[in-house]
């Protein structure tokens, strides 16, 4: 054996006996406060990580399906609609398709009430979105969540469906003066459009999809009625957007080119070129969840570096010792980072095991309601690996440090104490 | 086979520095058995502690075959603790977390080729008469016990020269005789070097030669004291 290797193995040796004779309830201590760093690594950026997905599937399901199309540049509509849906269905990649005809409306409910003209009460302006109802349950999920009444059918004229936050109640979670202060499935609610048409709907349903930024500030009604609207003759083939719900598992990328090759003259884009100004503020929190991070990883360090050197202090006339036999310097300071490196490997392990069949089943039986949904965490490996590492080079250097700075005391000091 | 030349060891600095060896001239043969002897405080403990490589002369050489020690970089002194002396403390100097046999070829890991030492070790423990002790940890004998477990340790390298700093002091009669038979054994059978500091005088008649120190250097007993010796 080169000298290497028997200093390395001499290292193995004292580090095993340490750990085996050692105190174990200051093992179990240093491994717990290992584990324990790093979930808290894991578990912050997990939760951001799990928000942002959810947001992300949110934005998905119930208000941009996977791929929007919108009119060409100059133009306010997609035209032809009517041609365009079936080529865009026979795509490979595409599950379902819809069109959307929007505008806004002015949506009063109890106007008769009203004390006088300059009385705003119970009244507000609000994107309404003409759609297919038949062919928006393929692609979007507002269906799924239904409060109260029921989802539009192909041929409803005078209904309408509103978001929680346009009919307000207890359910919605802005102020009630910012909506129409608690409308019911059946009411009768009054819609002016931008053309000055005015006409009355009853609610036929209200739904909550916990998309409290837009969503659930919206109205739908039947794309016939909209047409109708505004000129059923010009606008029955006519469209604001078209959404493009993808089969699973299949990215837009491919998609988005096949589109552009139908021929179709407007612009296509995928859903995250809309989630531009939610990922900025998830981002945010991102930066936030890393400082969070950095400033557990020091402290961790810190306890790290403590219980080690206390260890280690309690242990310097053993080290004396060794140094006046003639232990090499190299396999006494190996035994402790060997240690040290043990007690991380030991705690990282156990922080896997703590989050995947602890933390995970826990929050799947007892899930926590957050006002977007229930808290989803995800997991990224590459956070894991980081974090792992973060912790390894720690508890080297929690290591290294106190076992260098005995090592460079003088041996009858070490020994004697003098 | 050792010497040394105007040793000095001055602890701490100003007014509070205490002189402990003021010029040691000494020479030691190969196969001698020594005691170094003198009061309390006459530097014998500094000295075999520099001597043994634990410690730094302020001022001068030991020269071991020829080497000058006192000047080799701290690596190399490690090596020279391990394959050329051996020391025996006064207080248990045993590892805690190590059996007996494995605290005695702890030093020989390092610096032997193959797995022979475990071998040896236990040779070595039967001729310090624990062959029933090995995987016991120092905590569970006695101090008789460790004494003898610590010149097994002191001894597996196969040293040129055995120190030991008064190693009998914390034993009772009857197993200071062991351990001091022990190195009589190993001298007179073995040709062991040894330099052992005591302060017991019937001591003496285990050992060829005694060093007196007084006041940090070696009385010649009886030669005139050199002047700066005097205050
Ligand atoms: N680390 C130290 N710092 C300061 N002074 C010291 C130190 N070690 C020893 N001394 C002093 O040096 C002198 C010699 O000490 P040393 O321990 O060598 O004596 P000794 O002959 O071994 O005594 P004893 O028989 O009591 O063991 C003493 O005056 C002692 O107080
Ligand atoms: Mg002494």
């Amino acid at each position: 054996m080169t000298p290497f290797f028997k200093r390395y193995k001499l290292a193995l040796f004292l580090a095993f006996k340490s750990i085996i004779k050692g105190n174990h309830w200051t093992l179990a201590l240093i491994i717990a406060v290992m584990a324990f760093s790093f979930v808290n690594l894991i578990f912050t950026s997990s939760i951001i990580s799990g928000v942002m997905a959810t947001l992300d599937q949110q934005m998905i399901d119930t208000m941009f399906a996977n791929i929007v199309l919108s009119p060409e540049e100059n133009e306010y509509y997609i035209e032809k609609v009517d041609e365009l849906l079936p080529k865009l269905e026979q795509l490979d990649g595409v599950a379902a398709v819809s069109a959307h005809l929007n505008s806004t409306a002015f949506i009063e409910y109890r106007w008769k009430e009203k004390l006088s003209q300059a009385d705003r009460g119970k009244s507000g302006t609000w994107s309404v979105i003409g759609i297919d109802p038949n062919n928006e349950i393929n692609v979007t999920s507002i269906h799924e969540h239904l409060v109260e009444g029921q989802y539009l059918d192909n041929n409803d004229r005078d209904q309408v469906l509103l978001g929680v936050e346009v009919a307000g109640g207890s359910r919605s979670q802005t102020p009630d003066f910012l909506n129409l202060g608690g409308v019911h499935a059946g009411d009768k609610v009054r819609l002016t459009f931008e053309n000055g048409i005015m006409r009355e709907y009853t609610v036929k349903g209200i739904f909550c999809a916990r998309e409290m930024q837009r969503a659930d500030h919206l109205a739908f009604i039947t794309r016939k009625e909209m047409a109708s609207v505004f000129n059923r003759q010009v606008f029955y083939d006519r469209a604001t957007q078209i959404l493009v719900r993808t089969a699973d598992g299949r990215g837009e990328g491919s998609i988005i080119p096949a589109i552009k090759g139908t021929g179709f003259k407007g612009e296509v884009r995928g859903w995250d070129e809309y989630a531009g100004a939610q990922h900025a503020v998830i981002g945010t929190f991102g930066v936030i969840g890393s400082v969070i991070g950095a400033v557990g990883l020091i402290v961790a360090t810190i306890v790290m570096f403590i219980i080690i050197y206390i260890n280690v202090l309690n242990k310097k006339r053993q080290i004396g010792i060794l140094r006046a036999v003639g232990i090499p310097r190299d396999a006494i300071v190996g035994s402790y980072l060997i240690q040290a490196l043990s007690f991380a490997g030991a705690g990282i392990v156990l922080g896997f095991c703590l989050i995947n069949f602890v933390v995970h089943p826990v929050l799947a039986a007892f899930p926590i309601d957050l006002p977007i949904g229930p808290l989803n965490l995800k997991v990224e490996m590459g956070r894991m690996v980081i974090s792992a590492f973060a912790l390894l080079i720690a508890s080297l250097m929690a290591g290294l440090v106190p076992a260098v700075t005995v090592m460079r005391e003088n041996i009858t000091r070490t020994i004697w104490g003098v | 086979m050792i010497h040394t030349s105007n040793l000095h060891k001055t602890y701490g600095h100003g007014s509070g520095a205490v002189h402990a060896l003021k010029g040691v001239e000494l020479q030691i043969e190969t196969g001698e058995f020594v005691a170094v002897m003198g009061r309390s405080g006459s530097g014998k403990s500094t000295l075999l502690r520099i001597l043994g490589l634990l410690d730094e002369p302020t001022q001068g050489d030991i020269y071991v075959d020829g080497i000058n020690i006192a000047r080799l970089p701290e690596r190399k002194k490690a090596k020279f603790r391990l394959n050329k002396f051996g020391f025996v403390f006064q207080e248990h100097s045993l590892v805690s977390e190590l059996t007996v046999l494995e605290n005695v070829y702890l030093p020989a890991i390092c610096s032997s080729h193959n797995n022979e030492y475990i071998e040896y070790a236990r040779e070595l423990l039967e001729v310090v008469g624990l062959t029933d002790r090995l995987q016991h940890y120092p905590g569970e004998i006695s101090g008789g016990e460790q004494q003898r477990v610590a010149i097994a340790r002191s001894i597996v390298n196969k040293p040129k020269i055995l120190f030991a700093d008064e190693p009998t002091a914390s034993l009772d009669e009857e197993s200071s005789h062991i351990v001091l038979d022990l190195f009589s054994r190993l001298n007179r059978d073995m040709g062991q070097t040894i330099i052992m500091v005591t302060h017991e005088p019937e001591d003496r008649k285990y050992v060829d030669r005694v060093i007196y120190l007084r006041n940090g250097a070696v009385d010649l007993g009886g030669a005139p004291l050199s002047p700066d010796l005097l205050n």
